[in-house]
């Protein structure tokens, strides 16, 4: 029950980016500010929304 | 515990057999839904096991010793490990849109046999081998995305055809959810105003996010969840209010102009200020919402009140003309096979499959349980009454713009109805008509609202149901709005770009506005054709873009096999071929009818041909007689387009599987080299 619960609260994360996020700051050693999420999300939702959405 | 294990799985294929037996051949009573839930569940739940699995061992011969793009390429941001389930539910989230929904509400005009049928078998058969195969063809070439597949497996034909075909699906589907939202909130202020609200509720959600609480996305999805909440509880006090309610009770054209006048802005707008606070959401809230769904289904297990078969099988059905072959298979696409999934399977999720076996229960097991999503909306429209039904989906140039006209009219067809009933569910969910609200959208969500107000709350929430139904349903098609124009116009500067530098620049702009106002008038152009449309609009843009996304399928399917006759010879291709072959009788036999059938609700050209003649006997006002005779020969030449693109693909595959086959063309596999897994799944 307590795996469930944990891959379902990662899966929300990843949803939400916040897992990709995270991955980033690790990747180019980092820590977390306003100005790197902003930096973060532009990059990330620029690829994201170049791609079409499913019907 | 080997025999055990044989014998769980030959009684989860004989219930399987058993419940497709039952509604299959149940006749003249009504059968509960949860014959069609076991049914599905137990054919799933064979072809995965033994289809599905036979696929992966033997014609994929999947390698978790071989290190998939995930592994090799990581680089924290689209290539990343990731545990299979999580990939699972992303590309779960990602696959599912309206289509799964709206086009079985469509369908089940023939009845719930038809529909459900193509369904279960589509699905395990078709959808998810292709989702399955593309993403394992993209998983072994560095996550490579359909059309660059289709390029180097096929040539640049199929690589330029996969191009154009996403374009114009783009434009089309772009065009007919808008129609879905515009005719579930036409003379709705409750819904209007819910929708409305949606609006400064993600710009507070894009601002929150971007300045106040940087990073937290679930905490800033939550709040507007619970505003969105708000707001639908707010709807009905403006839909009682007289001074409110005025103010957001639009008209069709009124709601399709702002519409188009909201996908321009948006398209324009960053994204982190609309587009990607409401994306959060909405994924968010659709995955809520199919599992509130699937357990109020168990928990109600409610009697479905359509027959099998309708009369309507013959072709003349109100809400869509057509024989229900092969109207009924291209209407129902996400939901049995879709060519869009095919983009995300190699999109995305190739990038962040960790171990080759996980392509199994991602590629495979997420299209399963899309089809599942599209077996309850079949059972939440099926367990409206026929007449009620009907009359929600029905255009008022089928059944008459009165109620008195429309009950009478839908009465005579064997489905009986009376006004007081109509206008009694109307008062219920707070609208002021429930009577031709075609698209698919109300009735889905009328039968959602009776399906949660049984699990709890009772009839007195049966408004607030429905309104959080309709929210659902337009929150996320305002999502691919907004996101499916700025798709548009990074293709279209992207193609522009090699004409005029400066055209290309996504910064530029004169370039931006330009590009977008372009995408957004082409859709925009097929949207207000179908508010204008005196059959309804679902009639003419539906299946057109059903046979558009068959089409790409169809694409997908040519790709799938040219790979696994490049792997195998021709020993394992009927895996794609079979579903191929379908596809290719049902998209070119609609196109066909679609543009030449003598009948005009079915026949673009035979329905100009009529307008033609009431323009000539001057019986109709002749300006909107001309538009609508260009509309119908646009529609034919668009259809027309589909069915030559689809052709040249096949002419084309079909000389490169020739040359395969005879041995004239090398049968080079292009994957990545193998490389040794060092990726323990226990890291994950």
């Amino acid at each position: 029950m307590r795996r469930v619960a944990k891959i379902l609260m990662a899966l929300l994360r990843e949803l939400a980016d916040e897992n990709a996020y995270r991955r980033h700051l690790a990747v180019h050693g980092r820590v977390h500010s306003g100005e790197e999420w902003r930096r973060f999300s532009e990059e990330r939702l620029r690829a994201r929304y170049a791609r079409a959405k499913c019907c | 515990m080997r025999f055990l294990a044989h014998v769980f799985w030959v009684a989860v294929a004989a219930a399987g057999a058993v419940c497709l037996g039952g509604i299959a051949l149940s006749r003249g009573e009504h059968i509960n839904s949860i014959w069609l839930v076991l049914a599905a569940a137990c054919t799933y739940l064979t072809g995965y096991r033994f289809y599905a699995k036979f696929i992966a061992a033997r014609v994929m011969a999947l390698n978790d010793q071989r290190a998939t793009p995930a592994e090799r390429m990581r680089n924290g941001h689209d290539f990343e490990p990731t545990n299979k389930w999580i990939v699972f539910g992303h590309h779960f989230a990602a696959i599912a849109g309206p289509g799964p929904l709206v086009g079985p509400v469509l369908a089940a005009q023939f009845g719930y046999l038809p529909g459900t049928l193509w369904i279960i078998i589509g699905a395990v058969l078709g959808g998810a081998v292709q989702d399955f195969v593309i993403l394992f063809a993209s998983v072994r070439r560095d996550g490579k995305s359909l059309g660059q597949m289709a390029r180097e497996e096929i040539g640049k034909v199929g690589g330029l055809i996969a191009l154009l075909t996403v374009l114009i699906i783009m434009v089309i589907l772009l065009a007919v959810v808008a129609l879905v939202v515009v005719n579930a909130l036409r003379g709705s202020p409750w819904g209007t105003f819910t929708i409305a609200a949606t609006m400064p509720i993600a710009l507070f959600m894009g601002l929150y996010l971007r300045y106040l609480r940087p990073g937290k996305v679930l905490e800033c999805s939550a709040i507007g969840f619970v505003l969105v909440m708000g707001s639908i509880f707010a709807g009905r006090s403006v839909a009682e209010s007289s001074g409110l309610a005025p103010a957001f009770t639009w008209g069709a054209m009124t709601l399709a102009i702002a519409i188009i006048a909201y996908g321009f802005l948006a398209s324009a707008l960053p994204v982190w200020l609309l587009l990607a606070p409401r994306d959060y959401l909405s994924t968010f809230v659709k995955l809520g919402v199919v599992l509130m769904l699937a357990v109020g289904i168990l928990f109600v297990r409610p009697q479905l009140q359509l027959p099998a078969f309708t009369r309507f099988v013959d072709g003349t059905g109100p809400i869509f003309a057509g024989k229900v072959f092969p109207f009924c298979f291209i209407t129902i696409a996400c939901g049995a096979i879709s060519g869009f999934h095919s983009l995300i399977s190699s999109g995305t999720t190739p990038k962040m499959i960790a171990k080759e076996s996980h392509a199994w229960p991602v590629g495979y097991g997420s299209m399963l349980l899309e089809s599942f999503v599209a077996i309850m909306a079949m059972i939440a429209a099926c367990v409206l009454e026929p007449g009620v039904y009907f009359a929600v989906n029905s255009p008022a140039g089928i059944v008459g713009a009165t109620p008195t006209a429309a009950a009478a009219k839908i009465s005579s067809w064997g489905f009986p109805l009376d006004v007081a009933t109509m206008a009694g569910l109307a008062k219920q969910v707070g609208e002021q008509t429930l009577f031709n609200r075609t698209g698919g959208a109300p009735s889905l969500a009328l039968g959602m609202a009776h399906i949660f107000a049984r699990s709890g709350g009772g009839q007195a929430l049966v408004g607030f149901w429905y309104h959080f139904a309709i929210m659902f349903e337009a929150l996320f098609i305002l999502t691919i709005i907004d996101a499916g124009t700025r798709v548009g116009r990074f293709m279209l500067q992207d193609l522009l770009g090699h004409v005029w530098a400066p055209l290309g620049r996504t910064s530029w702009m004169p370039g931006v506005i330009g590009a977008s106002a372009f995408v957004v008038g082409a859709w925009g152009y097929f949207l207000v054709q179908g508010v204008r449309d005196p059959l309804g609009g679902i009639n003419s843009l539906w299946p057109l873009f059903g046979i558009s996304n068959q089409l790409l399928a169809a694409i997908a399917l040519c790709v799938a096999t040219t790979v696994l006759l490049k792997m195998h010879g021709s020993k394992y291709m009927w895996i794609t071929c079979a579903p191929l072959v379908w596809l290719v009788t049902v998209t070119f036999s609609a196109a066909w009818q679609k543009i030449f059938s003598p009948i005009p609700a079915i026949g673009f050209l035979a329905q100009a041909g009529q307008f033609e003649q009431q323009l000539a006997a001057g019986t109709a006002n002749a300006a909107t007689m001309r538009v609508l005779i260009f509309n119908a020969r646009l529609d034919a030449v668009v259809c027309g387009v589909l069915l030559v693109l689809v052709a040249a693909i096949l002419v084309d595959s079909l000389r490169v599987w020739t040359g395969i086959l005879r041995g004239t063309r090398e049968a080079r596999v292009s994957e990545a080299p193998f490389v040794l897994s060092q990726l323990q799944t226990e890291e994950l």
